[in-house]
């Protein structure tokens, strides 16, 4: 495989923002519309703009989240870029690497909104977002096997039976990042729990609990990324620069669940972290904290063996003994994750990356923080991104 | 009674023939005419050469468990009635792996590679649905 270098540190994330998700989420409980999906995404803009110190006309690159449609997005933030984009967030931040190093554009505006708890966003059944897309669903519906957490509950039945992991240590994800999320204003669940809450809570399908499947709430991010140059020249703060990405995707046998429940998406993990690795010029070891896209908590074991942190087979233990909080070896979704702080669908862990690497983690900081890695499985695609100092 | 959980969708024209297949209690795959691919579900060009030309064919109806789960909540409203309900994931003798239900009530012992044997159950009078057993 061509190792690929030439991204290494070509960019810099200058600017993050986010929308009001304690607010919001209270509001939207309540029974209001606080914004939709468009207002979450501006007013994110609006705080990375301020976050980054640069003025909006300096922007001429405009990546727009999966959600919202770009040509109005750019309209209402009165954006006409050099270049632009729709991809989900890891996509985002590799595509904006890739603009600024072919000089497509210097200055990159990402936006996401999502209104779908006040819209009633379905992930399973009749109603499943994205559902046509994800064919599962519709060869799988006269089964009854409509959901994104089925698909992943299958997944980790089979991991357990051919690994010896547990429930309960699965368990060490919900109560790590809950105490994470307890330490992080912005977050959503603040309240702890232990692994024996985690053991009495319900199930939804089985062998995954409630407390293994992400929130589902209102809200917006924004990031600001430029060329290392420009974040040199011109940040307020201290440029958080993308030290590798990586990604590898397995697409075949996707329906009938071929690459999770046979490699468990082992292959294209191990492809990825090489990629990424070898850009970066850094390993496993040399990683702070981790941040794990984490629909369910599933995602984090897998992801833990397969980028190396821990040896093939031994995760339960790894997660149990040595520990994935902020008081254990590695701390993994330092902020909450999708599980306790916001989900956002995978945006909300490259702002966390970027407040660890700038030490603006408050009560959850990780000490000397220097690199942070962000990963994820989603829909087949493993991505991967390191950001450091 | 009406049936009220998710049919088949009557436009898929590549899932015909598995459907007039299962009617006749049979369990089918489509194998590849050039080079005998067999895979499920159905492709309009063979994944594994790119050929166009394709049959379905009866097969075996025997495989392995690779996993199973049990819902415990429904995303449908017909399926409420069967809460708690499993979906099984079952690897084919022919090889391709496909997801069903085990028929009759969760049995008892569960283990990865136990071997299963498909059933059909006729759900209304034009779809029949094929589920596995543990042998």
């Amino acid at each position: 495989m061509a190792i690929v270098k030439s991204l290494s540190k070509v960019a810099a994330v200058i600017g993050i923002g986010e929308s009001d998700y304690v607010g919001d989420h209270a509001r939207v409980r309540a029974g209001e519309r606080p914004h939709d999906s468009y207002g979450y995404a501006a007013i994110a803009f609006n705080k990375a703009l301020k976050d980054a110190g640069i003025e909006r006309d300096d922007i001429d690159g405009l990546i727009v989240g999966p959600t919202i449609a770009y040509e109005r997005m750019g309209e209402l933030l009165g954006i006409n870029p050099t270049w632009g984009s729709q991809a989900d967030a890891m996509l985002s931040v590799i595509e904006a690497c890739m603009a600024i190093q072919t000089g497509m554009a210097e200055v990159v505006a990402l936006v996401y909104g999502n209104d779908q708890r006040s819209a009633a966003i379905q992930y399973g059944g009749p109603e499943a977002m994205g559902g046509n897309m994800f064919l599962s669903y519709i060869y799988h519906a006269p089964w009854g096997f409509t959901s994104q957490g089925a698909l992943y509950a299958m997944m980790f039945q089979r991991f357990m039976a051919l690994t010896g992991c547990t429930e309960a240590q699965l368990g060490e994800v919900a109560v790590a990042q809950r105490l994470h999320a307890s330490l992080n204003p912005h977050a959503l669940m603040k309240k702890l729990i232990t692994i024996e809450d985690y053991m009495a809570s319900r199930y939804i399908c089985e062998p995954l609990h409630l407390f293994d499947y992400c929130l589902i709430n209102d809200g917006g991010v924004a990031l600001i990324i430029t060329s290392a140059d420009y974040a040199k020249r011109n940040a307020k703060k201290k440029p958080v620069l993308i030290h590798g990405v990586g990604r590898y995707d397995a697409n075949k046998g996707a329906t009938s669940l071929e690459p999770r429940l046979l490699d468990f998406y082992r292959p294209a993990q191990e492809r990825c972290a090489e990629q990424m690795f070898n850009m970066a010029g850094l390993g496993p070891k040399d990683i702070d904290a981790v941040q794990i896209y984490d629909s369910f908590s599933c995602h984090v074991p897998l992801a833990l063996e397969g980028y190396g942190y821990c040896a093939t087979g031994d995760v339960g233990r790894f997660m149990a003994e040595e520990g994935i909080s902020l008081k254990g070896k590695l701390p993994v979704n330092t902020g909450g994750g999708h599980l306790s702080e916001t989900y956002m669908q995978g945006w909300n862990h490259q702002v966390e990356a970027v407040r660890q690497v700038r030490g603006e983690g408050l009560g959850r900081q990780v000490e000397n923080c220097r690199f942070v890695h962000y990963n994820s499985d989603v829909a087949g695609k493993a991505v991967s991104i390191i950001y450091g100092s | 009674m009406t049936y009220s959980k998710p049919l088949p969708q009557a436009d898929d024209l590549l899932m015909q023939p598995f459907w007039e297949h299962a009617r006749a209690h049979r369990l089918s795959i489509q194998r590849c005419d050039d080079c005998g691919d067999g895979h499920f579900p159905p492709s309009p060009v063979c994944p594994h050469c790119l050929s166009e030309e394709q049959t379905w064919e009866p097969v075996s109806g025997r495989g392995t468990l690779l996993s199973w789960v049990t819902f415990h909540r429904a995303y449908w409203g017909g399926f409420i009635p069967d809460l708690p309900y499993q979906c099984c994931l079952v690897r084919l003798a022919e090889g391709p792996l496909i997801v069903a239900n085990f028929a009759g009530d969760k049995p008892a012992h569960l283990a990865e590679g136990l071997p299963v044997r498909a059933v059909f159950h006729e759900m209304t009078e034009h779809f029949t649905l094929p589920k596995f057993i543990v042998e």
